[in-house]
């Protein structure tokens, strides 16, 4: 009864946030809904040179060539399996747009704002030195960990721009 | 399709019909803000354009009116006339006239101007009669005032005109439809998706072993439609020439020379995309030229030439290329002490540089940081400037020549794809992924066993048709991190080693910049025309890739960048020669 009332009530006071769930390594991460444009079957990924590890590659996805990520090869994270990374969510900002390989269909949830815990301050080893981690949701007995996927491009691109200026 | 005389015509009108809307438009916004300075540099800027296209038309009723408006504006500018209620009214009019002379063109229809053009050049004689009594502050003022009373009674002395507002009551349309470029950029990418389509579908259809000229018709008109959308993005060269009139005579009033620019062949036609990425790099270029080749008029009377020096832009098209050529007859290119400033700033040995030719010596000066020029002007020798040149032209597939002799000018070619959409390339296979390189790099195709492949020092060379050539495994290339500061010595001979000694490789010889490599790979194609897109953030820092493209199977194709590969190979061996120096040392 209780989640039924945790539920209902924000709906009155304030909007309830739409996160989208998937599975990274053991655990569950999110994102927020508005952050994501599809889901979609992995389509063939090209592999590209001069690029890390964790980018797949570029693939087509209704005729936009975008970069595919693994997060879970981002994120140092065990690999859930192999040859599972079935499906792509399609990210997408204003300037920037990927996939991220996910081993299953994420799925939707609503969550009370007020369950969105942001005052948690990760400790990350320096060399990961980057804010995407938003917060952390306790949603019944899961706990979701929100990241803000742009954030984690920033970082890269960044990153990379440090790259090519140390190599010219 | 109307002949090209037309067309212009069309364009023209266009743009003179927005000139003049702005006008309006600028000048109303003058009347409620009299004294606004930045309203009144937009006037002046705009009826200078609308003079100086209507000139080249050759529409002189126009050109004059806009002349006599220009110049008054310009006093305006300068505080040596202000505008009040009455002289509105005669700026207002002579507008107007200037609307109507636009509108003539389109039926050819006579239009009387003469009378407010006398008119306004009165006021504008009077103004510049004042100006010349400066010396007295006083006095001035008075004068000024008393100028304008005699304005004002000029006016009232002219039989007021009830044909104005007759004229406004007239809404008139052009038959030219602006469009951004973006939407234009949009439609050629939605062309590309149906020819990547058109692709997918007769790969389809060929497996099944359907005839194929089932689809002969979907290919005509989709191929037609990419032409006709490419045509669309087309724009003569003549719009970009002709913005460099003011170039030139700024550059050489500032270095205190007398310099002509002609134009030639200003009706090619090239992709504006490409036009706008080469307007900067010509800007620099003529700069280039007023600043480093055309002399001071002394010296090139006691040189016997004409006192003024030309600078001749001219531009034509070839297939698929557009050139364009930037020729001056000034002191031409001094080899002596290009050989010198490289030698100085190290760039080359003094050994090596007895070796030059002309033409290496020539692109010398597209080394960064280069520049003979002794002393910094505003526009000219602070050395950088002509590498970003030769960046710009890399990086749409463009080359630049330089031709020189001494005391008669310097000749720059520059050659450029007409359009950046589609590209002829080859494919080939590289490790299960397919590549594309575009046409105008690749040299040859050949096949070569590995016996054939001799390693000389840290690289690999092979012989074709009795000539050298280095070879590389892309394979390599593509392995080796480019950030990695300790390059074993023969990364590049990886792969090399491990090959059977009876393999027989593939080999695509590219060519850029009279560079040539050979590069291995593992499987040849075909070869086709393709759509190249952009990559995407983030993976466009990629610099051996220059962008991507969709296969008729629907998996993404990678387009080599052929100049950066070159470069990159080039600053490797470059890099370890470097190293070598150091330890011996």
């Amino acid at each position: 009864m209780s989640d039924v009332k945790t539920s209902e009530a924000p709906a009155k006071a304030q909007r309830t946030l739409q996160i989208v769930v998937f599975k990274l390594g053991q655990e569950e991460y999110g994102l927020q809904i508005d952050q994501i444009k599809e889901v979609v079957i992995t389509p063939t990924i090209t592999r590209m040179p001069q690029t890390p590890p964790y980018i797949k590659g570029v693939a087509n996805i209704r005729g936009n060539v975008i970069a595919i990520f693994d997060l879970e090869e981002r994120f140092n994270l065990t690999r859930t399996q192999k040859e599972g990374n079935k499906y792509t969510l399609v990210v997408e900002s204003e300037d920037v747009k990927l996939g991220l390989l996910v081993s299953e269909v994420p799925n939707t949830i609503s969550v009370n704002p007020s369950d969105l815990d942001e005052s948690v301050s990760i400790i990350n080893d320096a060399s990961t030195e980057s804010n995407y981690i938003k917060g952390i949701i306790k949603s019944r007995d899961r706990l979701i960990i929100l990241i803000d996927i742009f954030k984690v491009i920033d970082y890269e691109m960044s990153e990379s721009i440090k790259k090519t200026v140390g190599a010219s | 399709m109307k002949n090209k005389e037309e067309e212009y015509k069309e364009i023209f009108l266009a743009e003179a019909m927005s000139n003049f809307e702005e006008i309006n438009r600028v000048l109303t916004q003058l009347e409620k803000t009299p004294g606004d300075k930045n309203t009144v540099h937009a006037l002046f800027r705009i009826t200078h354009t609308l003079k100086g296209n209507a000139a080249g038309m050759g529409f002189t009723g126009i050109a004059e009116m806009a002349h006599v408006l220009e110049d008054l504006f310009g006093e305006v500018r300068d505080g040596r006339i202000s505008l009040d209620e009455n002289m509105f009214a005669s700026v207002f009019k002579g507008v107007d006239t200037l609307g109507n002379l636009v509108n003539a063109v389109k039926d050819n229809s006579e239009v009387k101007y003469k009378g407010i053009k006398t008119k306004l050049d009165v006021l504008l004689k009077r103004a510049k009669e004042d100006s010349k009594n400066t010396s007295h502050t006083v006095q001035e003022s008075f004068q000024s005032f008393h100028a304008e009373a005699e304005v004002e009674s000029d006016d009232s002395n002219a039989p007021e005109t009830s044909a104005t507002p007759e004229l406004n009551n007239q809404v008139s349309f052009s038959d030219l439809v602006q469009v951004p470029v973006r939407k234009l950029d949009n439609l050629l990418n939605l062309v590309g998706e149906l020819i990547i389509e058109k692709d997918r579908i007769l790969a389809a259809q060929a497996g099944k072993g359907l005839r194929s000229n089932e689809y002969a018709r979907l290919s005509r008109i989709s191929s037609d439609l990419q032409y006709s959308v490419m045509d669309v993005r087309l724009v003569q060269v003549g719009f970009l020439f002709n913005k460099f009139h003011r170039v030139v005579r700024d550059a050489a009033t500032s270095e205190k020379k007398n310099v002509m620019l002609k134009l030639e062949g200003t009706e090619t036609e090239i992709d504006r995309n490409v036009l706008q990425v080469i307007s900067d790099s010509m800007i620099h270029l003529i700069r280039n030229c007023v600043g480093h080749g055309i002399e001071e008029p002394e010296e090139r009377i006691a040189a016997g030439k004409p006192k003024d020096g030309v600078i001749t832009l001219s531009a034509r098209s070839e297939t698929d290329a557009v050139h364009i050529e930037i020729s001056d007859d000034g002191r031409g290119l001094n080899y002596e002490r290009i050989k010198q400033k490289a030698i100085a700033k190290k760039l080359i040995t003094a050994e090596d540089a007895e070796k030059l030719t002309r033409e290496d010596l020539s692109m010398l000066i597209f080394e960064p940081g280069f520049s003979t020029m002794e002393t910094v002007t505003s526009i000219a020798g602070r050395g950088v400037g002509m590498d970003v040149v030769k960046r710009m032209l890399d990086s749409i597939g463009g080359t630049i020549r330089v031709a020189s002799s001494e005391g008669q000018g310097t000749v720059m070619l520059l050659t450029m794809p007409s359009s950046m959409a589609v590209k002829a390339s080859l494919l080939f296979e590289l490790e299960r992924e397919v590549y594309a390189i575009p046409l105008a790099y690749t040299e040859s195709v050949i096949s070569l066993y590995k016996s054939d492949i001799h390693m000389a020092g840290g690289g690999l060379v092979a012989t074709h048709l009795g000539k050298n050539f280095a070879v590389v495994f892309l394979k390599d290339i593509f392995r080796s991190p480019s950030d990695t500061a300790a390059q074993s010595a023969n990364t590049l001979q990886n792969t090399f080693a491990k090959i059977h000694p009876e393999e027989k490789l593939e080999i695509v010889i590219v060519s850029f910049n009279n560079r040539k490599v050979g590069i291995v790979v593992d499987k040849l194609l075909q070869q086709k025309e393709i759509v190249e897109k952009p990559l995407m953030r983030p993976v466009d820092k990629v610099k051996f890739i220059s962008g991507v493209t969709i296969l008729g199977s629907g998996n993404v194709c990678l387009v080599m960048n052929i100049p950066h590969l070159l470069n990159f190979i080039f600053g490797f061996s470059a890099g370890n020669k470097a190293a070598r120096n150091f330890t011996l040392n």
